[in-house]
This record gives structure tokens, sequence and C-alpha cells, in this order.
């Protein structure tokens, strides 16, 4: 178990948690960031700062400070 | 369901609504079916677009209201508040849902909560195309059945199948209560709960019942809607027993229960009716994304396109602006001049015609090449996903000043012309993230303030002219920055706004989308800006020439305006009626800080000879010749654009005399201070405008009028008396 903001480019996870509250959770979910969901770590942007994960079939972006609410278990 | 109202050609109009997820192409395929018919507005007290069409569709006519893009329609974000209210309150005869079939899974999430509102929808299959050539097989039969929605195939980009879309439309219309869509069973807790809740609310109450879709309704005060609780006061122990089961069974908040349940019946439905290849090729926009978001390479190609952007909207603007300033200050005033003779007119009536009326028009005329060249560049880098991109790299930097990736475009915007850059904020969504980058565009040393350097600097600093100008820039931007973190501690205090942003695939913009958009900004700008700034610049006229026939400047009523403001400025160092009063008419725009200073300073050389006016064939000749010269320039400045400029500015013949005149009146520290205040006071009158238009109201103005003035005033003054301190001369 790891935090998303951990994984490193080219690597994946399954969600098991979102730790995030209110309209942050909301939003996550609205994107299909959902338990169970597997997301792959695509890039961190040249300021490393925010992320770019693939969910979904579709490419999302967002701060460090967000997946790090998001645990994820690494898939091989 | 509404009965289709009767317009007043005595055809049934339907209402559509259009909905869909920002970037399925939805506006492409309004744009597609409305074409010009299309008309832009405002949602009622928000920032957001909202466009409508009415269409004539055989003996009926459809009305098209486009709603926000949005991903969902949960409470939190303002477009998706204003697309349910839409929804629930008008009661549109027809949902369509553009859908992007590259994307099934995560656009079905919205379909979903669509249907819950008992609304007859039609399904745009958007981008089918792009699906088809990805090797997706989508079987639109099961879609059809499970939802009790038509589902059309469309590509927007080339308006195929908007013919089949108003069919359905038209179809459904005639027989709406055949086309109710399905209910979607949540799983068996959630439905118990929901019905527990429907039959208490129709008997308890019946209003609601009548108000609301009643399932919609129960589930929303299941998932604890706040906006929906805050409505009907109604709470979801209502469900009373259903509700301890269903939060027992699930160990989560109501409203992620919720939202897991819908994205399982939006992957549900996805499964059975797509069929991807086995193999998934590498995209062109992974392809593409390699080398731009690569980590080297990012931050050189995003600073790279940017100057490319800047350069070329405002090298193909530059021709026309100038064209426009020659009609308008060539023949234009000659005509006045001419027909003001030929009638007797009054000098007064003459002089207000030409210098008033007709420099206004021109005034008002030479921004909006900028403005569309502007908006047509954003246009291309929204629709081409590029503007995601670009918030994705300088987001870290922009964040540190409380503002958002996307704020970067509108303040480099900002170094061309201020008012642009304004209506450029309309890329971010959020308001808060709107307002603050708004605030301190002004702190962007636009063109206009270009002029009062050079003039400046050519009088004191000739020997470092590039330093002190570009000194001007650093300080802007720094001071912008200053205030960023300023305004995020205390206007905005309290959590930033979210960023969760979609990365979209890279599309090429349509012509015809691209060309819409542009002439929309322009169109409006001229109509609602342009009456303004026409008044303020008559208004200016008054106060340059009341009392009519002032021989001295300084007895008018803009010189006694500056002698009543100059004893403010003495610690600033330029304590005089003609500073003062130069900067007074550059509210209206900072470069005719400039044009006043010359009509003070120097007694105007007398009349030049005239010449005898030439024939009017002559001048309308000149006028589309010069239209020619100035398209062919844009085109040329295009090819320029890669080459490399300095910022050597054009050397104005009668500068000389201004200049020895400033360097009697200002020392070179006064002088400098003077500088320092141009680039940081009150933005110009046009900027205003654009503030009301974006905002809605002048609030925001105010505070960027308020805070600049002082920060000013401050700057200039610690720049001064500490010069003074430091022995740099008064």
């Amino acid at each position: 178990m790891t935090l998303l903001s951990v994984l490193k480019p080219g690597e994946r996870g399954r969600i098991v948690k979102i730790a995030a509250k209110g309209p942050l959770k909301r939003r996550l979910m609205d994107m299909g960031i959902l338990v169970g969901e597997e997301v792959r770590m695509e890039k961190i942007a040249p300021l490393g700062d925010p992320l770019e994960i693939r969910v979904k079939n579709y490419n999302l972006s967002f701060r460090k400070k967000e997946a790090e609410e998001i645990t994820v278990e690494a898939l091989q | 369901m509404t009965i289709a109202t009767t317009s007043k050609v005595g055809k049934k109009t339907i209402t559509v609504a259009v909905s869909g997820n920002p970037n399925s192409g939805k506006s492409t395929l309004i744009n597609g079916i409305a074409g010009t018919r299309l008309q832009v507005g405002n949602w009622p007290g928000v920032t957001v677009d909202k466009k409508e069409a009415l269409l004539e569709y055989g003996d009926k006519a459809i009305r098209l209201v486009d709603l926000p893009g949005t991903y969902s329609l949960s409470p939190y974000s303002q477009e998706e508040v204003i697309a349910r209210d839409y929804l629930i309150r008008e009661k549109p005869d027809v949902i369509i849902d553009v859908v992007d079939s590259t994307n099934l899974e995560r656009n079905l999430y919205l379909a979903v909560q669509l249907l819950e509102l008992d609304i007859p929808v039609v399904i745009a299959l958007n981008m089918h195309d792009e699906a088809e050539k990805k090797g997706y097989k989508i079987d639109t039969k099961p879609v059809e059945e499970m939802l009790g929605a038509r589902v059309v195939p469309t590509v927007a980009t080339r308006n195929e199948g908007t013919r089949e879309l108003l069919e359905a439309v038209a179809e459904i219309a005639e027989d709406p209560l055949k086309h109710r869509p399905r209910t979607l069973s949540y799983g068996d807790d959630i439905e118990t709960a929901a019905a527990t809740l429907e039959t208490r609310i129709r008997k308890d109450y019946p209003a609601f019942a009548e108000q609301y879709p009643l399932r919609w309704l129960a589930l929303k005060i299941l998932e604890e809607d706040n906006l929906i609780l805050g409505e009907t006061g109604l709470r979801e122990s209502l469900a009373g027993e259903a509700l301890h089961h269903l939060k027992k069974a699930h160990s989560e908040d109501m409203e992620s229960v919720m939202a897991d349940a819908r994205y399982a019946l939006a992957s549900g439905l996805t499964r059975e009716v797509l069929k991807v290849p086995e193999i998934r090729k590498a995209e062109l926009t992974e392809k593409i994304d390699k080398i731009v978001l690569n980590r080297f390479l990012a931050m050189p190609i995003f600073l790279a396109s940017m100057w490319l952007v800047f350069k070329l909207a405002f090298d193909t603007s530059k021709p026309f602006v100038d064209w426009i300033d020659l009609v308008t200050t060539g023949p234009l005033k000659r005509w006045a001049e001419a027909i003001a003779a030929i009638t007797h007119s009054p000098a007064w009536l003459s002089s207000l015609t030409t210098d008033g009326v007709i420099g206004g028009v021109g005034f008002v005329l030479a921004f909006v090449p900028v403005i569309f060249a502007m908006m047509f560049f954003i246009t291309f880098l929204e629709g081409s996903g590029y503007m995601a991109r670009a918030a994705f790299v300088m987001d870290r930097a922009m964040h540190k000043m409380g503002l958002h990736g996307k704020s970067f475009i509108p303040m480099l915007l900002g170094f061309g012309c201020n008012v642009p850059a304004i209506y450029a904020t309309r890329t971010l969504e959020n308001t808060k993230d709107k307002v603050l980058t708004s605030l301190v565009i002004p702190l962007m040393s636009c063109g206009a303030r270009l002029p009062v350097y050079v003039l400046f600097v050519g009088a004191f600093f000739s020997t470092h002219a590039g330093t002190a100008i570009w000194s001007m820039y650093v300080l802007g931007i720094a001071i912008a920055v200053l205030m960023g973190v300023i305004f995020k501690k205390t206007l905005f205090k309290g959590e930033s706004p979210i960023f969760i942003m979609e990365l979209p695939p890279y599309r090429m913009p349509t012509a015809q989308s691209l060309l819409i958009h542009t002439w929309e900004k322009g169109r409006h700008f001229l109509i609602k800006a342009g009456t303004y700034i026409f008044a303020v610049s008559i208004l200016v006229w008054f106060l340059l020439n009341l009392p009519w026939g002032v021989a001295d400047k300084k007895d008018s009523l803009l010189g006694r305006g500056g002698q009543i403001v100059a004893p403010l400025l003495a610690p600033l160092g330029f304590g005089n009626w003609e500073a003062a009063s130069s900067l007074i008419t550059g509210v209206v725009a900072k470069e005719i800080v400039v044009g006043t200073m010359g009509e003070i300073y120097t007694k105007k050389a007398e009349e030049a000879q005239k010449e005898p006016p030439p024939p009017l064939s002559e001048d309308l000749r000149e006028i589309c010749f010069s239209f020619f010269t100035a398209t062919k320039n844009a085109v040329v400045n295009v090819f320029s654009t890669f080459k490399i400029v300095s910022l050597a500015a054009e050397e104005d013949p009668e500068g000389g005399n201004l200049r020895s005149r400033i360097r009697a009146a200002f020392t070179p520290l006064s002088g400098y201070s003077f500088m320092v205040f141009v680039l940081l006071y009150t933005p110009c009158i046009v900027t205003a405008i654009a503030f009301r238009h974006e905002f809605g109201t002048w609030k925001w103005f105010g505070v960027a009028c308020a805070y600049q003035t002082v920060l000013a005033w401050l700057v200039s003054f610690v720049i001064y008396q500490g010069g003074k301190l430091m022995g740099l001369g008064g």
C-alpha cells in the first residue's frame, strides 16, 4: 500500500482508499477515481507538480497534494 | 413534462437542452447545427457563456440551449449548478447529451445522471470517426434498449449526423411519453431506500413531488446533496429503516455510494456495448506528449510556443490597427471637416466631431484587430488541447502565487494588451482563479505603456535605454508575484481551488468553431465596450476643451483638475499640473499620457500648412489600398515573426522637442518615479470595461483600481524619496 503520489511514471496501482472529503472527493469520484479502479502514473510536470495519471482510458491531471489523499496497492 | 409552447409563427417550439462533458465536441456540434443563428449571452448573474439558437425544422421550431460542459451534475461547480438548475426549473422537452465515443465510460456517467431527470434523452455518439479509427466498435442498439434513449452517431467536425439528431428530437417531441427514459436500477438497497422516500414525499410533500422529478429528488436526498437539502428542507432520514440498512451495508458516505453506483452502471453498459481491439496502438496524443511534456523539453517548448503566439497575435493585428488609425485620422477627419465647413458649423461643433467623435470611434476600433487576433489564438490553444498542457507545465510556478496553471497565458497576453488578457481569463473555470488572475493582469506592462517609457528613457537614460525599459517589465512582474501572494492570503483566504484537469487528446479545431468564437468576442466588444469607451473619449474632449476657447491648457477643466491633483504627487517628484493632467487622461489609455504631454508642453507648432484636401475618390482609393497593404503586412509579419526582433522603439520626429521639455520639467529620478507610476496606477478605462464585462459587476475593477493607485503612489514614493536619500538628486 502506498500513496498514489509516490508512484513513478509507468507504475500502476489499484485504488484502495480515498481519504479526501467533501467537494474534493466528489470531484475525484466524478472523474472516475473510485475504489477498485486501476490507475497508471503517466508523467510528472517538469517543475515537479502536478501529476498526470491514466484512469478509465483517459488522462487526468491533479496536484501531488490531491494524490496524497489516494491510497493504492501497487500492481505489477 | 411540459407541453411544447407555441411560437409566434404558430409553430410548435421544442426546447432542447444540449449537455455533455467538456472536450466532447459539444461546441463544435452546436456551431455546426446553428451556425450564425447562435446567440451568445451570459447565464444570469454569472460569467459563464449561454448559447442559444432557434431553428426551423419542418412544421416545428427547435430552440437549442447549450448547457455548460460538465462531467457530472454534482452541486459543487458553478457550471454544474447552472446545468442542473436549468434542467430542473425550465424542464426542456428533450436533452441532447453529447458523448465522446472514445471515452465512453466517463461520458456515460453524466448520461446516467441525465436519465434520472425523466426527460427524453438523445445521445449524440460524437467523434464516431475517431473511435472507429482506434478500432472501437460500439453497438448502439443495446444502448438504446438499456437506457430508453435514442442514440445517434455523429461527427461534429464534419457536421455528420446532425440532421439525424434533429430528426430524433422532432420524433420524440411528437410523443414524449413513449420516449421516457428507462429507470436504471442502482441495486436493491438503494432502490428500496429511494422507493420509501418517493412514497413519503408523495404523501407528505405533494408540492415537491410536483416541482421535482420524484425519483431524482429521492436519489438526491439519499446522497445528501446539500443544494437539494437546502432547497427543500427534507432530510435523508425520511427513508427510515431502508436508509439504516443501506448505511450498514456500505461503510462509505452516501455521496460516494451513489457515485459508485452510477459509475457501476456506466462501466457495465460500456463493457456490454464497446469492443476495443486487443492490442492498443500508441496514440498520436501520446507520441506528441512524449515530446511536448518531456521533463527537459516541456519548458522550452512551452515558452517558445507562447512567444510565437504572442508575436503572431500582435504582429498580425498591428497593420490593421495602423490602418484604422490612418483612416480615422486621415480621410474620415477630412470629410468631417469638409462637412463642417459646408454647413458652417461653429468651431466647437467641428472640433467635437473631428477630435471627439471620430477620435473616439478610431480609438474603439483600434482595439478590435487585437481582440480578434488574441481570441483566435486562445480559441485555437483551447480547442487543440494545448491549453491544458500549458496549465500542466506552468501550474507549480503559478500555484506558488496563488494562481492556476491556466492563469499564465492570460497574464502573458497582458504584456500585449490588458484588455484581451482579461477576456482570456474565461478559460479559467473557477471564479476565484479568474478574479485573482484579472487583478494582477494590469501589472503586466502592456504595449500602451511603452511610449511613455520610450519618451522618458530617451530623455534621461539613453545610454542604458534597454535596461531602463526592461526594469519596468521586471518590476511589474515582481509586484504581480507579490500581490498574488498577498491576495491569496487576504481576499481569498481559505482553501485554494481544486486543480483536477483532464488532458484531452490533441485535436484540430474546426475553422468554423474558431471563426464563430473569435467573431463573437470581437462583436461583443464592439457593441458593449464600444459605447462606453466612446462616451469616455467624448468626455475627455470636453475636459480638454472646456471652457471653450481656453488659450492656456492650464485653464481647461483638465488643467484645473491637474492643479488639484498635483500636490498629492509632489512627494513622488512630479507635483506639477502638467504631469498630473497627463496622468488623468492616461486613465483612458496609458499611451495618451504622451499625447497630452505633447499638447501641454510643446505649444503645437502653428497649424501645418494646409494642403488642399484630396478629392473623395482619392481618399476612397487610399482607404482600400492601405487596407490591402495592411493585410499584406499582416501576412508578411506571420513569417517575419520568426526573425529576432529588437525592442527598439520608433523615433518620433517631434519627440526631440518634447524630450528637451521633459528634461527641463523632470529630473532623472523624478522621471523614473513617473515611469513607475504610469506602470502601476489604475488600469485604463478599456480594461475597466473588460472587467465589468467578465464579472458582471464593477466590484473587481474597483478593487484593482484602488489597490493599484495606492501601490503606484507607495512604490513611486519609495523610489523617489529613497533615491533622494541615497543622493541621486531630486
